[in-house]
């Protein structure tokens, strides 16, 4: 389940896993739950970087002479 | 001796003009990379600590920097360094003794059974608050984190992410398995409660 969510199966095995997930429903609805989960943790973890920080890196570039 | 000075006044301004566009590409990615850089270590201000100290040497090194390639994988290489050269191993994150590892479906089969019935699956992930997960992140271990926050947040390939850690393709692989279920069983431990 793990590789084909991370897409790192070659293609006769990701035939293979989507027939079975098409036969399967068990492993289909943990398999759109690990899809809503990664998504979901994607978007909880996302925080914006401060304006501050950003002018600070600014400020750490090079002066042009 | 005016013609070696032209061509010097040319390279030195070709030089400048390169450095100002690694430059702002730099900075350009530089949400994303705080994006990551936020989960890799405790708090938003060791995150911004750590920024300032990654731009501040990658500015410093640009010219090893090869054009083309991928130069967000490139500044957190020098992020995640940096961040070991910390110490970071002293810091926060209670090292549990033994790390909470379940199977695969866990967290599903959890939910499932604190609700008593077959849920569908955005329901579940309804369960789980924002700062549910962040907390839950805080708690995998350095090592399994870093890997996860690559590939799950920074949305690096295996390969990049095993550039970045300089450890093996397998590694990543069998690291990031063991991060996401303790991530679960974290989540799990949430929900039940």
């Amino acid at each position: 389940m793990q590789p084909y969510l991370d897409r790192t199966l070659d293609d006769t095995q990701v035939r293979e896993a989507e027939a079975h997930l098409d036969g399967c429903s068990y492993c289909r609805s943990r398999y759109r739950f690990e899809v809503s989960l990664r998504r979901y943790v994607r978007t909880a973890a996302a925080e914006q970087m401060p304006v501050e920080l950003k002018a600070k890196l600014s400020a750490l570039r090079t002066p042009l002479q | 001796m005016s013609e070696p000075t032209q061509t010097d006044a040319r390279r030195i301004a070709e030089e400048a003009r390169e450095r100002v566009r690694f430059e702002e590409e730099a900075l350009d990615l530089s949400d994303q990379v705080f994006r990551v850089a936020r989960h890799l270590v405790g708090s938003r201000e060791e995150a911004e600590d750590l920024m300032q100290e990654t731009y501040a040497r990658a500015f410093r090194s640009w010219r090893s920097f090869t054009p083309g390639t991928n130069l967000r994988a490139w500044l957190l290489r020098i992020l995640t360094n940096l961040n070991i050269d910390r110490g970071r191993r002293q810091q926060r994150t209670p090292q549990t003794t033994s790390i909470d590892e379940h199977p695969d479906y866990y967290l599903y089969n959890k939910i499932e059974e604190a609700e008593g019935r077959p849920l569908d699956e955005e329901r579940v992930i309804e369960k789980l608050s924002q700062g549910s997960i962040v907390d839950a992140l805080a708690h995998v271990p350095h090592d399994f984190r870093d890997v996860l926050v690559l590939v799950d947040i920074g949305e690096f390939s295996y390969a990049d992410t095993a550039q970045i850690l300089d450890i093996p393709i397998g590694t990543v692989m069998s690291r990031l398995h063991r991060a996401r279920r303790i991530l679960k069983g974290e989540l799990a431990e949430e929900v039940a409660t």
